[in-house]
């Protein structure tokens, strides 16, 4: 039930994903610096639905030739479990991070003609203008009509986007990374987390991309209804009744990744994957799932790896 | 895209009045029955033909249309007027209603264009290589609506009234305007990068319109009020688009340019915008 990759086994199993509806938005500023603050600051607490209000992360850098106003850009993915719970933390995030964030200007980054919905994000923000909100309309019966608004601002002028796409996605896209050392785990983790990185699309909404402590569905505790994935911790490998720590595994990392379609998500896991095998002193790779109950997504680690 | 050309032979010294000269009407066409539309030539009627050499090929769809008038015809009117799609080249000067009421496709006049070029424009490019007269973009008289959509732009001058009554649509004018331009506007955006003369903007309403004035200003309306100097991001859109679809590369002079904005007029109660590139 597992097969070897670069030295290290890799478990025949699957990372069991669930859909979302995710959104893709572009922030601009004078310099890389600024445009960096306000996609840091908006994807602040962000990490899981389990106590976040939604999934969130940078996509990206985007050099500023590919950007709507020529500025440097970070691209910023957002994930809810529905419309309306995907609108409303981007309303929040974006009201309260990017448009008090001096400089910058947002813009929608997944195109109408990809996404899903259209919603009505900037729409709604211009309220803040309290008024003086000025309405931009460009590339009427020319190029493609395109709809801004531009708030007045202590600073100078915010600038948003009226409409922002969003799609049906995934989320929950994993592999856990076991070392023997936390030392060789973590490093294969960051490099994992590099090669994700490099497929557009996909997010890592855990600090680093990593989640170490990972998660399981309830707790013995009544209250509780998350707790840590104690089957995957070293430190209880032999007091837990059914540990699935191998032997040899001092230390477990899990990567998380959503992305706008389970292409990405597969591609993203399978150079993580081959990524962190690169890595000395790794021992298995296996993925999350709750055997095909929770998710409607299953993506198997010998399938996004082309059958390794 | 098949091409139709049309060389003009002999035309009379009163206007004549060419509609018929869009990839709308021709298409579908054979030549014989092009060379046999009216056209009219004051309280007369003539053939295409009897002004025309008429050649080459005809699409099936407007879209896949090529008009090109070989050579001068500033007495010609209408000439794509009301087209929806495809192209039209004019290699010389066209008369007055040049691509007036046009929803869509291209038409490009090598050189100059007279009175009410792209008047009541609700879509597609219309680019003029020299000057275009008065009332460029505007409204005709007794409407409340110019422009609704599409792209105007002149590399020389433009005469009064550009862009009057203007609703939605950009005009480029990349020399100088007359008096009155953008008068009455409610929305849309005209960009001067040459000499603006007096009135500009008189009466304009707002609805996010606004004048950009990147050359010499006249003057302003003592109805328009100062409110600050600064850098708006949404102008960079604007200039880049300017670059990168219409090939303007000066509109990059102003990319980091402060502006002040002026909003007004004041007189009707309107929340348009002029904004002034500081000289740099």
């Amino acid at each position: 039930m597992s097969f070897i990759l670069n030295g290290v086994e890799i478990e025949d199993t699957f990372a069991e994903g669930f859909s979302m509806w995710g959104s893709r938005i572009i922030i601009t500023a004078v310099n890389r610096k600024w445009a960096n603050v306000a996609a840091t600051t908006m994807t602040g607490f962000a990490t899981s639905v389990i106590a976040c209000d939604c999934e969130a992360g940078i996509e990206r850098e985007v050099p500023p030739e590919e950007t709507p106003d020529g500025r440097p850009g970070t691209a910023v993915m957002v994930f809810g479990f529905s419309r309306g719970r995907l609108t409303t933390p981007m309303l929040n995030r974006i009201g309260q991070c990017v448009l008090t964030c001096p400089t910058t200007a947002i813009f929608n980054g997944l195109p109408e003609e990809e996404a899903d919905e259209m919603l009505d994000v900037g729409k709604s923000l211009r309220f803040f203008g309290d008024g003086y909100q000025v309405k931009m309309r460009m590339d009427d019966g020319w190029l493609g009509r395109r709809r801004f608004w531009r708030i007045p601002v202590m600073e100078g002028e915010f600038l948003v986007e009226e409409k922002f796409g969003a799609k049906k996605a995934v989320a929950g896209g994993n592999f856990l990374v076991m070392g023997g050392t936390e030392a060789a785990t973590l490093e294969a983790s960051e490099r994992a987390i590099d090669a994700i990185h490099t497929v557009p699309g996909v997010i890592t909404p855990f600090p680093g991309g990593l989640c170490r402590s990972g998660s399981k569905v309830g707790s013995t505790y009544a209250f509780l209804r998350a707790s840590t994935n104690t089957p995957f911790c070293p430190a209880i490998k032999h007091s837990f009744p059914t540990s699935q720590v191998p032997e040899g595994a001092n230390s477990v990392l899990e990567v998380v990744l959503n992305g706008l379609d389970e292409d990405s998500v597969k591609r993203a896991m399978a150079a993580g994957i081959r990524a962190a095998t690169e890595v000395e002193g790794i021992r298995r790779i296996t993925a999350v799932n709750f055997g095909g109950k929770l998710g409607k997504y299953q993506m198997g680690l010998r399938e996004a790896l082309g059958g390794a | 895209m098949k091409e139709l050309w049309l060389t003009p032979t002999q035309l009379p010294s009163i206007p004549v009045e060419a509609e018929v000269i869009s990839p709308d009407v021709v298409t579908g066409k054979t030549l014989k029955e092009i060379e046999g539309f009216k056209v009219y030539v004051g309280n007369a009627t003539y053939r295409l033909g009897e002004f025309f050499e008429v050649e080459g090929e005809v699409a099936e769809t407007a879209a896949d249309q090529m008009i090109v008038v070989d050579g001068s015809v500033q007495t010609v009117k209408y000439i794509g007027a009301k087209m929806t799609a495809g192209s039209i080249l004019v290699k010389g000067c066209a008369g007055m209603h040049t691509g007036s009421q046009m929803s869509g496709g291209e038409l490009v006049v090598e050189e100059n264009t007279r009175d009410w070029a792209g008047a009541e424009m609700k879509g597609g490019l219309l680019r003029i290589g020299r000057d275009s007269r008065n009332l460029t973009g505007a409204a005709y008289r007794g409407s409340s609506e110019g422009m609704t959509g599409g792209c105007i732009v002149v590399d020389g001058d433009a005469g009064v009234e550009a862009g009057s009554f203007m609703r939605r649509g950009m005009i480029v004018v990349r020399g100088g305007v007359g008096p009155f331009a953008g008068v009455h506007m409610n929305g849309g955006e005209i960009f001067v990068f040459g000499r603006a003369s007096r009135r500009l903007g008189a009466e304009a309403k707002g609805n996010g319109g606004f004048i950009a004035c990147l050359g010499e200003v006249e003057s302003i309306l003592p109805t328009y009020l100062y409110d600050t100097t600064y850098t708006p991001a949404f102008m960079r859109l604007y200039l880049r688009q300017m670059r990168d679809e219409l090939g303007i590369e000066e509109s990059m002079n102003f990319i980091d340019a402060p502006f002040r904005r002026y909003r007004g007029d004041l007189a009707v109660g309107g929340n348009a915008e002029i904004l002034i590139a500081e000289k740099r």
